[in-house]
């Protein structure tokens, strides 16, 4: 047998770098250790503790501040006793009623769409994880929120909100409301579900609830 | 002597990472069912693809009026650049600065840096291959943050809405702007590094 059909038959007991291909010896990594590529330094494996605890909590924490982030005006304009307030939906009903249609629909997926189905994945994933209940599509649940990923914006959506306020200040008052705070909560719960997501841990975990 | 995987027989699912047999290649993956190749497939092509449709919708996304500021029934449409010039004059240097990083000199970045691994790939221009790694994460990570002038549109045209007295409109650069910002994404997306370093391999074997 050569080396090559010596590795082919086993695959599992390597690990290969998803961005230099480099092959690997399969090691355990303690918990809150890193492994990196010896020859390209990326991320192969980030064990945390308690990943699937942690990203539960943060995703029902982010889906408890969706709300408020979206139903309260995050900005007040008032000007001369005129005054306007502004919510993430109603940003999308303007542009639309600017007859600019698809921008209007790329912000509805990436401000409000798109990080709602994030964190309802995560939630039912995570949850039916935790409590080793083998459930319908949860490698489905995974690869979506892989592919959602990069495709929620609200923390560019919050710098846009900075930088209109900015904009602003020269021609009215502008107060921040509660669904700025609330939005604020829901981008750092966010950010946090996603660096303590142990994506291996998940990817193995639905692999053995899948295979009973 | 550092081994690809692929030369060992061995290839990965691009979604889950679970390593399959070169046998499986094109194969639904047996953890995630994502079909296993063993490169993203038709990479060069489609990432110089997207790359030429963004770069062309990059002119119309300059030239064409992205918003109208109108105060007491006065304003114009006003174009990327205008915006950023309109806030020099307002003297927000560093406001200005954040517009003019996010919707200009990131577009052009990303463009040229894309480019830049493309040809690395084609030309065999594999020296300093893990400062091209650190470009293409770099050109991954910032590409979404060019969205941020589309927002800023989107809110000001939510909240400027106080009948004669002052108003905000989007206008047709912005749907120019998002679509270039789109096809940088998607072009990154599809750029599969480990090329980078196939052609690396390949050139240390005729050159030890
Ligand atoms: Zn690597
Ligand atoms: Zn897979």
């Amino acid at each position: 047998m050569t080396d090559r059909d010596l590795a082919s038959t086993q695959p599992g007991k390597f690990w290969v770098c998803p961005e230099c291909d480099l092959l690997m010896n399969r090691r355990a990594i303690p918990n809150r250790h890193e492994a990196h590529c010896p020859r390209c330094q990326s991320l192969i494996v980030s064990s945390k503790r308690h990943s699937i605890e942690w990203t539960l909590a943060l995703a029902l924490a982010g889906l408890i501040l969706f709300f408020p982030a979206n139903l309260f005006p995050i900005l007040t304009l008032t000007t001369l006793g005129l005054s306007q307030s502004e919510t993430i939906f109603m940003s999308v009903t303007a542009l639309y009623d600017s007859h600019l249609f698809a921008v209007s629909a790329l912000v509805l997926m990436s401000a409000i769409v798109v990080p709602l189905m994030k964190l309802l994945l995560m939630a039912y994933l995570s949850g039916c994880l935790l409590f080793h209940k083998p459930a319908p599509l949860l490698s489905w649940a995974m690869r979506s929120y892989q592919q959602l990923d990069s495709w929620g914006m609200l923390e560019i959506y919050m710098l846009g909100i900075l930088v209109s306020i900015v904009k602003l200040v020269d021609v009215a008052d502008v107060t921040p409301g509660i669904g700025l705070y609330s939005l604020a909560g829901l981008i750092i719960v966010t950010l946090l579900t996603s660096t303590q997501l142990d994506r291996h841990r998940f990817w193995r975990r639905i692999e053995q609830l899948e295979r009973r | 002597m550092q081994h690809s995987a692929l030369t060992r027989g061995i290839i990965i699912c691009h979604r889950c990472e679970k390593p399959a047999s070169i046998k499986q290649d094109g194969q639904p993956c047996p953890r995630c069912g994502t079909h296993i190749h063993r490169r993203k497939r038709h990479s060069v092509a489609y990432t110089w693809a997207l790359l030429l449709a963004s770069m062309i919708m990059l002119i119309p996304a300059n030239l064409l009026p992205i918003m109208t500021f109108k105060s007491l029934g006065k304003g114009d449409p006003a174009t990327i650049m205008q915006g950023v010039l309109q806030l020099l004059e307002h003297d927000m240097l560093g406001i200005a600065l954040v517009v003019l990083t996010a919707s200009i000199i990131i577009p052009v970045m990303k463009v040229i840096g894309l480019i830049i691994l493309l040809l690395t790939v084609q030309l065999g221009w594999t020296t300093n291959v893990r400062q091209k790694m650190l470009m293409y994460h770099f050109v991954e990570w910032i590409g979404r943050w060019s969205m941020l002038d589309i927002f800023v549109v989107a809110i000001l045209a939510a909240i400027v809405q106080l009948g004669n007295l002052a108003s905000v409109t989007g206008n047709t650069g912005a749907t120019a702007f998002a679509a270039a910002v789109i096809f940088t994404m998607l072009a990154a997306n599809c750029f599969d590094t480990r090329l980078i370093w196939d052609k690396h391999l390949e050139q240390l074997e005729v050159f030890p």
